[in-house]
């Protein structure tokens, strides 16, 4: 070990350190390139999200409607049965903070952008807010190029893989070795093949899907509503001050599900929209939520969400309420 | 930045890499490095509250200063008191503020409204409970002339918020800790490779074990009345797990990483379940809060009238409900407390008349139903502990003895996690003498063999790691 008194560096290691910094680098050295195999791989894998950033790419000139929203929204609507140039950025578990943001990050681009369909499910105003480190914000910024971390981004945040492990490592699994992927997605990143859900199982018989056990969150949470609610008008004054018309949707709920909501969490968030219809003049509301004579058995992928078939349906309302608002 | 995060990849290679190429001949430039990266560390969460450590560091350390400079006992007293008062008033003013005002004003059926003006909107800094009672203890040691107060600034700040154990302890006495950062620490490479061992392990219990936990036991707890009895007492021991998993391991991650520093911190767990009874489960859970709270209010309480049996069970009753009130300011942490401290006293009661008869002295729980006594207290604790509020902890309990069926269990049972929880249990209970499972594994197993073993634990944390969870004890 060199004397640091009697040499002019200010940093000296000992032989010692440096045999262990080199057993360090021989050991980690096949994990850091064993990792970017993984990112390379996972990037490789056609997911939705990519295809939506893609389609957002080549067309952004072109698009005058922007569907947002959580897997209800993803399932429901199909952009191709629209007559306009659309896109649907909803994701599974994607809350209102990150359709603000991607609103609020692709604006810029879609010069073109009339028209918002915006998704206020049955409990979409009781359920808390993903944190900024929410691992789909990777997502949003690789693919889409937005930044919903709220604070400034850095090579780590482009990282797919590493935002979730379990996920990408299960894709990866699906994609590259069971070769099991039975998605198949449209030019619009729309999953065309999505039946394959609880109630096909059942064969869409209504006695076993009336036995058939399922989740909903009713949990009654006032803070959270108080929050999520002057979020919402937030997001509504913001699409107001940039000229945007928005549709206001409840999606189709199957009537199993519908008579398990807890009626004080439907009672507030129906108070909610009769507010945005009464506040906003640049807003319609599309609800659909208890439309049981437009939708049948046959239309859900389960108890809260459309197949493909149901997508069609709901994708001509939209298209006729868009119609009809010109 | 949590210690499971890529940003603790970076920063720590990069500050042990710092520390260690001054030399180890200057101390000043190690501990003022260790001081930089510590506040650097905290203040990425929040920089503000940088002050607050900062300020409670200096008070603390011109307190004891002036206990020891002091001939005068009553003068040593104002600057013990001022120094406790400090600190008690700002972990009152963040953490129970709120809570006693809501209390109070439930009290006289106030309404929202009529006393919204006195609550305050402060966040928890993080780590708060933990480095006040750190601070706190040494000046009452200094008081009780137990230790001599240090006159070196820099060690001091570097005693308080040493980054490994800052936010969420062990919570270290400073006869432990202080000397350390006094004297020189020579690089000690089986230590080094023993503090990164201790790591793998603990990034395994938090990532795999704990977050893969919490997505099972947050499913369930978010919409409690769509369980039933038996999913809901499956979620509650899967808590123990999570909160097992999450603290223990983080306290891993804390031990092994000082130890790269050339620094020993006290062990906090002991396999708590295999707890022979409640007060055995508090000797292994947590062990660097119980050991404050036994020296700071149990063992002051009770003084020297040991057998003094009223006595003893009102200090057993008020330390365990401190210890609930640490955890958190609402009701269901103080029930979780006093519920503790009355199965403690209980089990300290004599069976006949002679005082050793009782289920502690006795450690009488047959061997056969260990495993159900650990079951029922684990599962009573958990859902304590768990549950927001009194109306959901109502709700649960109601479910449970309801008996009503638990028809989506199986859409709960993970099968491959199960596992997991069965390699952790079985790793710790086969090396239960040891500080942790992969401890000196190079005496027994050859090189290449190891590094496959290390290699397999890095996939299975990459692999199977569960939706990324904050550390549950960074709250309290």
């Amino acid at each position: 070990m060199p004397d640091p008194k009697k040499t002019l560096s200010i940093f000296s290691f000992s032989e010692a350190q440096l045999r262990f910094l080199k057993y360090c680098l021989v050991f980690f050295t096949p994990v850091v390139i064993a990792y970017f195999v993984l990112e390379l791989l996972v990037l490789n894998i056609p997911i939705n999200y990519k295809v939506f950033g893609n389609y957002l790419k080549t067309h952004s000139q072109e698009i005058e409607i922007m569907g947002l929203g959580s897997s209800q929204m993803k399932c429901g609507f199909n952009p191709a049965f629209i007559d306009k140039r659309a896109i649907n950025l909803s994701s599974t578990s994607q809350h209102h903070n990150e359709d603000f943001h991607i609103l609020k990050g692709t604006i810029n681009r879609l010069p073109k952008l009339k028209y918002v369909l915006l998704e206020v499910s049955y409990n979409h105003l009781e359920l808390p807010h993903h944190p900024n480190d929410y691992w789909k914000n990777t997502i949003y910024l690789k693919y889409y190029g937005v930044n919903a971390f709220e604070r400034p981004t850095w090579y780590k945040d482009r990282l797919v893989y590493l935002s979730n492990t379990r996920f990408f490592s299960y894709k990866l699994m699906e994609y590259y070795v069971h070769k099991s992927s039975t998605e198949k997605l449209n030019e619009y990143g729309f999953d065309t093949n999505k039946y394959d859900g609880a109630f096909k199982k059942l064969n869409h018989d209504e006695t076993k899907i009336a036995a058939h056990k399922f989740s909903i969150i009713n949990r009654e949470d006032l803070d959270v509503f108080k929050k999520n609610t002057a979020y919402l008008f937030e997001m509504l004054d913001y699409m107001q001050a940039e000229n945007l018309k928005v549709i206001v949707c409840t999606l189709p709920l199957y009537k199993t599900y519908l008579n398990e909501r807890n009626p004080n969490v439907v009672r507030r968030r129906d108070s909610v929209l009769g507010i945005i219809k009464s506040k906003y003049g640049n807003v319609v509301l599309l609800n659909k939520e208890t439309d049981t004579l437009n939708f049948t058995v046959k239309d859900f992928l389960n108890e809260n969400h459309l197949n493909p078939d149901g997508a069609k349906k709901f994708t001509a309302m939209v298209n006729r309420t868009i119609d009809s608002l010109n | 930045m949590l210690f499971s995060s890529f940003s603790f990849g970076l920063f720590l290679p990069i500050t042990l890499l710092l520390y260690w190429a001054v030399g180890f001949k200057r101390i000043k430039a190690q501990n003022a490095i260790l001081l930089l990266a510590s506040y650097y560390f905290y203040g990425l969460w929040d920089w503000r509250f940088l002050f607050l450590i900062v300020a409670s560091s200096l008070i603390d350390y011109f307190a004891a200063l002036a206990i020891k400079s002091s001939g005068n006992n009553s003068k040593q007293k104002l600057y013990l008191y001022s120094s406790i008062v400090w600190n008690l008033g700002v972990l009152f003013l963040f953490k129970y503020y709120n809570f006693f005002i809501d209390e109070f004003a439930m009290l006289f059926n106030m309404q929202q409204d009529e006393y919204a003006f006195s609550t305050l909107n402060l966040i928890l800094p993080v780590g708060l409970s933990f480095y006040t009672f750190q601070t706190m203890s040494y000046t009452i040691d200094v008081y009780k002339n137990r230790i001599a107060p240090t006159r070196n600034l820099l060690n001091f700040l570097c005693f308080v918020g040493f980054f490994p154990q800052l936010v969420a302890g062990p919570i270290e006495k400073a006869s432990d800790l202080l000397p350390q950062f006094n004297k020189k620490r020579a690089f000690n490479t089986e230590e080094v490779k023993e503090g990164l061992r201790q790591i793998l392990w603990g990034l395994f219990k938090k990532m795999v074990i704990a977050d893969n936990a919490a997505r099972i036991v947050n499913t369930v707890y978010a919409s409690p009345e769509n369980y039933g009895s038996l999913a809901l007492v499956y979620a509650s021991i899967l808590f123990f797990f999570q909160i097992y998993g999450d603290f223990s391991g983080y306290s891993d991650i804390a031990i092994g990483t000082a130890k790269l520093f050339g620094f020993k911190l006290s062990k906090n767990f002991n396999i708590p379940y295999l707890a022979k009874s409640v007060t055995d489960f508090w000797q292994r859970w947590h062990i660097t809060l119980t050991r404050w709270f036994n020296d700071y209010v149990y063992f002051p309480i009770i003084q020297k009238n040991l057998r003094n049996t009223t006595r003893r069970n009102v200090a057993i009753f008020v330390t365990m409900g401190l210890i609930g009130l640490w955890h958190g300011a609402d009701w269901t942490f103080i029930i979780f407390g006093v519920f503790q401290g009355v199965l403690m006293i209980s089990e300290r009661t004599p069976l006949t008349k002679d005082r050793k008869s009782s289920l502690y002295h006795k450690s009488l729980i047959p061997r056969f139903l260990l495993p159900i006594f650990s079951l029922l207290f684990i599962t009573a604790s958990s859902i304590l502990f768990r549950s927001q509020n009194i109306d959901e902890l109502r709700l649960i309990l109601k479910r449970i003895f309801s008996f009503i069926p638990s028809e989506t269990i199986g859409s709960l049972i993970d099968k491959r996690f199960l596992v997991f929880v069965f390699i952790m249990m079985a790793s710790e209970i086969i090396t239960r003498t040891k500080d942790f499972p992969l401890i000196q594994i190079d005496k027994y197993i050859n090189r290449p063999t190891r590094w496959i073993i290390y290699y397999i634990f890095i996939f299975i944390i990459f692999r199977y790691a569960g939706p990324k969870e904050d550390f549950i004890y960074f709250q309290f």
